[in-house]
């Protein structure tokens, strides 16, 4: 189990450096050149001084060739020093941190209404095969992948908060709230509808992956051997066919946690929910693009430690790669 | 079409199902995939409301009337309303619907060529070629899509060409893998090692031999990519990074709608139609592409499922 850690560890490092090297290289086929335009954004800092210009051009390594300014930029992004934004007048990491518990709220409980939601689904659609609650089922998880989530995310709005008035229409909390439990009811009330709307979305996926490994695994011997030897069927489903079943729905769950950044960015930003995805979106309009790319690297961070969490989940409940011990 | 030959050849030993040549047995198992038929039907009626409509309406989708500015649904002359400067909102949903079908199928047409191309390239030639692509395609893919289409627009720009740029940069990874897979499969079978030895070309086997059976997964994994083009681009355009106004698309007529609609919401009537019609669009319209994605799967290889 450590070796396979270990190995999957140092595999992470070189595709983490292709990734940062493509998002540098898409970035910079960006014309222009980065001084001139911030200096035509901000006329204050206009330098008119020839001298003064090489300076700077040389201090931001802008005379150097393209991959030793991508290896100047990656080395001080490990280290930690993200830049300034061009939009806030801050340091970028200051912002990113504010921001990300936001994400971490909004997503994690996307996360848990999705798979409370997909699981009864999944299971059931599963054991009662071709039945009415599995087409209709079958039919609405269509319907939940063709949705644009925006589109969902604006008529919820209209509907149960513009409408019937149940929700807050958008942020985070209302100010101007005392006592730490009135407090909290108004957090909840403002998280109910973007993390309905985020996690409703994936439920869709994860009830076909769940009705799909069930099945393989329904047809297989063993399941036939505990149903002949008497066992219940609830035990039968929960106990035999289920746990062999996680192990795609395990990776398949894990490897989902990068799409709810890419859905909460549009959550976020519907929902006015002052996130990682919303500052993105805010850092792409306003063209800071320093902040922008740094939001990317680290939702890029995020999926690649996923990846990895979803690899560690698959040797936990897979003993034949934990044992095995050999990466595949 | 040495699929043809083989599909039938099982079919005869089965002999439940009746016989007839591959494509006749595409279009049977496809009719009876209700979904799909209807999924076709409706992405049909789609095209043509979009682009013939116009043709029956005399307004166009910038002409405006002040006095009468969100007009509701069904009342004279604007069967979908009208929005903030009482712009006919059927129009612009036909105008709009021209463009992010546009955009959908010539993004989704260039993503599957590359794909296709990089699929039969890896998959054909093998060794070092075969895991440096593969090699590419894996990180492609471990970017996170949306975060990085956005950044694309905010580096190449919003607008026409640069939004199908965008979605067909990051778009082709997932066909070619499809693709390598199959030709992987069907490149070590003896016909195409008897083809080798009686001196075919390289090039002659690969684009004969080996290309028609990649077709089915090809167009299967085009209607994905048309389903995911055109969410992609309604997505970027509601955030004002796609189509630009005032060329509506589905995305960007919804772009101020929500403020209407909150500064309306005590007074009067919410003006849900703003919303409502557009996005309602791309849920269809998607929503058939891929009823019409899932029938064509079944149809053109029942053996599909276990392969891909």
């Amino acid at each position: 189990m450590k070796r396979y850690l270990i190995f999957r560890l140092i595999e992470l490092i070189p595709i983490f450096f292709l990734i940062s090297l493509i998002i540098y290289f898409v970035l910079n086929a960006m014309p222009g050149d980065p001084l001139l335009t911030s200096r035509l954004e901000n006329p204050r800092a206009l330098v008119k001084d020839p001298a003064k210009i090489a300076e700077l051009r040389k201090y931001y390594h802008l005379d150097d060739p393209l991959i030793v300014r991508y290896g100047f930029w990656l080395a001080s992004f490990i280290k930690g020093d993200l830049g300034f934004s061009s939009m806030y007048k801050q340091p970028v990491l200051k912002i990113i941190l504010k921001r990300l518990p936001n994400t971490l709220t909004l997503t994690v409980t996307a996360w848990l209404i999705g798979l409370i939601v997909a699981f009864p689904i999944g299971i059931y659609s599963a054991v009662k095969k071709y039945s009415f609650f599995d087409y209709f089922f079958t039919v609405l998880a269509f319907v939940g992948i063709s949705l644009p989530t925006f589109w969902f995310a604006l008529m919820a709005i209209i509907v149960f908060s513009v409408i019937l008035g149940w929700f807050p229409i958008s942020g985070v909390q209302t100010y101007g709230i005392t006592g730490s439990w009135n407090i909290f009811v108004d957090k909840l009330k403002h998280l109910t509808l973007p993390a309905l709307v985020l996690g409703l979305v994936q439920v869709a996926y994860w009830v076909r992956y769940i009705r799909t490994s069930l099945l393989e695994v329904l047809d297989q011997d063993y399941i036939r051997t505990a149903y002949s030897k008497g066992a219940q069927e609830r035990r039968v489903i929960l106990k035999h066919a289920l746990r062999n079943a996680m192990i795609p729905i395990i990776t398949i769950i894990a490897l989902d946690i990068p799409y709810f950044f890419g859905g909460a960015l549009i959550v976020e930003t519907v929902f006015s929910w002052p996130g990682m995805g919303r500052l993105m979106y805010e850092a792409v309009l306003a063209s800071d693009y320093n902040l922008a790319v740094n939001c990317l690297m680290f939702i890029a961070v995020i999926t690649l430690l996923s990846n990895l969490l979803a690899d560690i989940l698959y040797a936990v409940v897979d003993p034949r790669i934990r044992l095995g011990a050999k990466a595949v | 079409m040495f699929l043809m030959k083989k599909t039938v050849e099982q079919l005869q030993d089965s002999a439940i199902i009746p016989i007839g040549t591959y494509w006749q047995l595409v279009r049977r198992r496809f009719l009876k995939h209700r979904l799909a038929l209807l999924g076709l039907i409706f992405l049909v009626i789609v095209t043509a409301f979009s682009l013939l409509g116009p043709l029956f309406i005399k307004t166009t989708y910038d002409e405006f009337d002040l006095s009468s500015i969100f007009a509701p649904p069904f009342s004279k002359n604007h069967l979908f309303g009208t929005d903030e400067l009482g712009r006919d909102v059927l129009v612009r949903v036909m105008y709009g619907g021209r463009i992010s079908l546009f955009v959908g199928f010539v993004s989704s047409l260039i993503t599957t060529a590359i794909g296709l191309l990089v699929g039969l390239i890896s998959g054909y030639f093998g060794g070092i070629v075969d895991r440096l692509l593969m090699r590419f395609v894996d990180v492609m893919l471990s970017i996170p899509l949306f975060p990085i289409l956005l950044i694309l627009t905010m580096v190449f720009g919003s607008g026409l060409t640069n939004t199908i740029m965008v979605l067909s940069v990051f778009g082709w990874m997932g066909v070619s893998r499809l693709v390598r897979g199959v030709v992987l499969s069907i490149r070590e079978n003896e016909y195409i090692m008897a083809a080798r030895v009686l001196g075919t070309s390289k090039l002659k086997v690969l684009f004969k031999h080996i290309l028609p059976n990649a077709m089915p997964i090809t167009i299967v994994s085009m209607t994905l990519n048309l389903s995911y083009a055109i969410l992609s681009e309604s997505s970027l355009s509601y955030l004002g990074l796609g189509i630009q106004p005032p060329t509506p698309s589905w995305g960007n007529m919804l772009q101020r709608s929500m403020n209407y609609i909150l500064s309306t919401g005590h007074s009067n009537t919410v003006p849900w139609w703003l919303v409502f019609f557009p996005g309602f669009m791309i849920f269809i319209t998607v929503l058939s592409v891929n009823f019409l994605g899932d029938g064509l799967r079944d149809a053109l290889d029942p053996k599909f499922v276990s392969e891909a």
